[in-house]
Parts: C-alpha cells; structure tokens; sequence
C-alpha cells in the first residue's frame, strides 16, 4: 500500500509555509468584519476560502493585500511582517489580488490593462516579455488586444484579470469569485487556468461561491463563518461528505 | 468692413479662448476626473497671476524663467493641497469638497489682499507690445506669444496624460481606484499629481492672461465660474471637450462684446450652458466618447 501519491496537495503538505494570517480583526467603520481569521498557505498549494455571502472571505483578501486596514492580528509573509503595509509594498513582496467582479478598466484596450498589470516593473522590455506570455496563455486576449476591456464578455474580463494580476509576476496569486456570474463552461475554463497557474508554481488562495469548483481545484479549504474560521479540511475530505460539508456551511 | 471686423473678433475671441482653455483643462482634470467640485479653482488663477507678477515685475526675473518658476512652485501648492486638505474629504461625496474649497478660496484672497492688496498687478511680459497685422487682423505680439505658449502647455499636459507612466497611472486611477491600488499604483500621488497640474494649468493660464491684462487679487470668482461653463461645455472629464469648450466662450464672449453689448459679456457663458444642458446635458463631448 502507497501512502504517498504524487497529488500536488500531498507534495505540497511538507512545503515551507508561505503566508500566516493570525487573529486577524477587520472593520468597516463601526461594524467589525472578521473576529479574528488564523490561516495559513503553504507553498505550492491552492488553498480555498468557503462560506456563505458576508463570511469575511473577501474581507480577508482584502487585508492581505493592503486595501482594508487590519486592526489587530497579523500577516505574514516569507516570515516578514505585512499586514497594513500599502498595497503597492504587498504587490512588490510577490502578492498578487484579482479581486471580485474583476474591475477591468473599461475605457482602456485589453493591451492596455495587462501592460499595466505590471506597473511596478520598470524594464520596457520585461513588461513586454510578460505581456507575451500572457497573450500566450489567453489567445482570445490577442485577439482582443485592441478592445476596449468594457466591451468583453464577462468570462474574457475575468482572463484579463488574471492576466492583469499575473503581470506582477507574483509567487501567491488571491482570486476572489472568479466564477461569479460565468456559464458554467466559462466557469470551467477559468478553473482549468486556475490550475494551470498553479501547476506552473504559483500559490494560489481562491475565494468562491461555488463550493464544488473551489473543493475540485483546491487542496484544503477552510470554511469560513460569519467573520471567524469554522473549520480547515483538506479539499478531498469535504468534497466526499456533503453531510459534513453541509454541516460547516449550515445549508 | 464688416468682414474685417468679423475677423478680428474671432481672432479676439481665439486668443482669450486658448486662456479658458487653459484654465479649464486643469478644472476637468480636478472636478471632471477627480470629483472634486474646486471652487477654488479661480484663486489658482489668481495665485499664478500674482506670483508671476511677483517673479517678474518685482523680483526682476525674464518671463519665461518666471513662467518655470511659477508652475514648479504652484505645482507644489497643488500637491499639498492635496495631500493636508483634499485627502480628507476624498471618497465622502462632493458637498464636503464643496465647504473645503470655498473656504480654501476664502483664505486665498484674503490672504493675497493682505500681502498685495488689492490693486491691478502687471505681469512682465515676454516681449514688447506693439501689434503684428495678418492682412486685416491686428494681433499684439504679447498675445501671440502668451497664445503659442498657452496652445505649448495644453499640447504638454495632452503628452503627460497620454503617453506617460504618471498619465497610464492617472487614467486606471480615475477608471477603477482599487484595481489602480491592486496592480501597484500609488493611488495618493496620483491624485496629488492631478491635482497639483490642474493647479498648475490654471495658475499659469492666470500668468500668461496677467501679462496681457493685469493680475487682480478679486479676480478668482469669475474664472471659477467660467471654468466651471467651460468644463460643462465640453463635457466633464473630456479632454478635448475643455479645449472645444473654451474657444467656444471666447469666442462666444467677443462676438457678443463686439456685436450686442461690452458690458454684459460675462452673462454669455451662463447663457451657453443653459442651452447646453437643456439641449445636451452631458456636454458636447461625452465622458463615455472620449475620457483622459
């Protein structure tokens, strides 16, 4: 009996951990969001954030990345101190955030958005070596170079965004509903692009509303509840056991 | 003959309407892109008029290295602005920008009346005056120079928003602020840039119409107003709709000057956006068509 397979979620159980959230508090004004979120993303994983509507998944991104202030607890990553560091100091140290509902800008050409992706690099010709694995990775981007990114398709806005976030080169690439409002084609493509960023060696946390896409690409999953942790699993576990599933998500 | 004469107000009318261009440009970037209603746009106007009197005829500097001086030094009023008033009143809806920037404008003229006073100041200009004549049109070489400089400075800020790292950053900030601050952009500087050129480009239309006319520390709210008829005109936010909008009002103003009335000529550009927002609210240049 082999107790190891070559599953990338068992390769990646003895890699180095990468990112610790620990005791994370977020408030929007008065209202408190998240009441203390402790996670961590190893390298090499695909880790899925889980939960209903208003859980704190997005919030949680959001910290990380330097758009929301932590009011307490910490953030760290390859063991530094991040938390309430500007975003720009977080995309800089190798995070990248493609956030919910994708915020393509509309008035530039798909060009235009991805060369952006990489504002921080200030090599021409590296930003142009980029762009060119991107447009290698989403053909249909190409095609649409010169398109304004208002005028695409809901699906291909969210390949431009996450050609956009992968511009930045990052070693942990946050997804927040990339399947949100996609045909469940579309939906499938942009998780067969999830996994293929991930087995190119990018970390990847993914938040999701749908639950059965998240477990099939991630590789443990914490379920989030009303601004806490409710349980961490590893996907396989959650995915063979509705009833537990149905359990921690109270549906 | 009358043709002549129809001639040389529309020369009259291009010449200011370059100066409200001008002007204007640097209100659409701070109202049209940056929502800030700037009501104390005028008194940037104002400030450039005075400090370039004050760089020229008082400390004696040649006008082109006044014109430098004053915009790097507005330029830099722009940016902390920004960065001690406006940031605080950012992303809380315009009537809070409103109060700022009329007790900003408040503070500006009375300040520069205590330290000037009140009286007419002339900007050192460039060249001596005395007309240059295009067959039937008589133009003074001092508005021809201040309008090639004018026409230089409008081309420059179309090249920094354009074709710049710091215009790429402007555009993705106004279009989706978070997406801006998610790839990398410091979102602050931007905004402080923008404003700080938008300052820039008013004080130094103020400068440039100050070499021609006189520099006046009551001047501001007039040219508040127009800039805000200008910036309606053409179309918030629109680049080429503050040109179009300009050289519409002034040419506008001096056909109604030279034909109707000289007394009643600021009412022209109020009556314009009247028919304006009747007939075409969102200007003639629309934000969807053409944003910088």
């Amino acid at each position: 009996m082999t107790l190891l397979s070559e599953s990338p979620a068992v390769m990646a159980a003895d890699a180095p951990t990468v990112l610790t959230v620990d005791g994370l508090h977020v408030s929007y004004g008065s209202t408190a969001a998240l009441h203390g979120v402790s996670l961590d993303v190893r390298a090499g994983e695909t880790v899925a954030l889980i939960g209903a509507n208003g859980a704190g998944k997005s919030t949680t991104l959001r910290a990380i990345s330097g758009i929301l202030k932590a009011r307490s607890g910490s953030i760290t990553w390859d063991g530094k101190p991040i938390a309430n560091l500007p975003p720009d100091r977080i995309v800089a140290a190798g995070i990248a955030h493609c956030p919910e509902e994708r915020h393509v800008w509309p008035h530039m050409t798909v060009e235009e958005n991805i060369m952006l992706g990489a504002y921080l690099c200030r090599s021409r010709s590296e930003v142009q070596r980029r762009a060119g694995m991107a447009f290698h990775r989403f053909p249909r981007l190409r095609e649409r170079a010169k398109q304004l990114a208002g005028t695409l398709s809901g699906g291909e806005q969210q390949m431009l965004a996450i050609a956009r976030a992968l511009m930045s080169e990052p070693r942990l690439l946050m997804l927040d509903e990339p399947s949100l409002g996609l045909s469940p084609k579309m939906a499938d493509e942009v998780f067969d692009v999830v996994r293929s960023i991930n087995a190119h060696g990018v970390t990847v946390l993914l938040v999701e509303q749908n639950i059965h896409n998240a477990l099939s690409v991630a590789s443990r999953a914490y379920v989030v509840k009303t601004g806490r942790i409710a349980a961490s699993r590893p996907a396989a576990e959650l995915r063979d056991d509705p009833d537990l599933l149905r359990a921690y998500l109270g549906g | 003959m009358d043709l002549d004469l129809f001639l040389q107000f529309l020369t009259n009318g291009v010449v200011m309407g370059v100066f409200y261009a001008l002007s204007a440009l640097g209100l659409t970037l701070i109202f049209g892109l940056m929502r800030v209603v700037n009501f104390a746009h005028g008194e940037f106007y104002m400030l450039g008029g005075v400090t370039g009197w004050f760089v020229t005829s008082y400390l004696g500097l040649d006008f082109f290295s006044g014109l430098a001086l004053v915009a790097v030094a507005m330029a830099a009023f722009g940016w902390l602005v920004d960065r001690f008033l406006i940031e605080r009143v950012r992303g809380q809806g315009e009537e809070p920008g409103i109060l700022l920037t009329i007790g900003l404008s408040i503070f500006l003229v009375n300040a520069t009346l205590l330290v000037v006073g009140p009286a007419p100041m002339k900007v050192a200009g460039a060249v001596a005056e005395g007309p240059l004549f295009f067959g039937p049109i008589a133009v003074t070489k001092l508005r021809l120079i201040a309008v090639g400089v004018g026409i230089a400075l409008i081309a420059g800020a179309h090249l920094i928003i354009r074709k710049t790292r710091l215009g790429a950053a402007m555009r993705a900030t106004f279009q989706d602020p978070m997406a801006a601050s998610l790839a990398g952009i410091r979102t602050g500087n931007v905004y402080a840039a923008t404003f700080a050129l938008g300052c820039t480009l008013a004080a130094l239309s103020g400068m440039l119409l100050g070499s021609i006319y006189s520099a006046q520390a009551s001047v501001g709210g007039l040219i508040s107003l127009k800039s805000f008829v200008v910036v309606i005109l053409g179309g918030m936010g629109s680049f080429a709709g503050a040109i179009a909008g300009g050289l519409l009002l002034g040419i506008a103003e001096a056909f109604w000057g030279g034909y109707v009335a000289t007394g009643m000529v600021d009412v022209v550009g109020f009556v314009l956006v009247i028919l304006i927002l009747l007939f075409r609210p969102q200007g003639l240049f629309s934000i969807r068509a053409e944003r910088a």
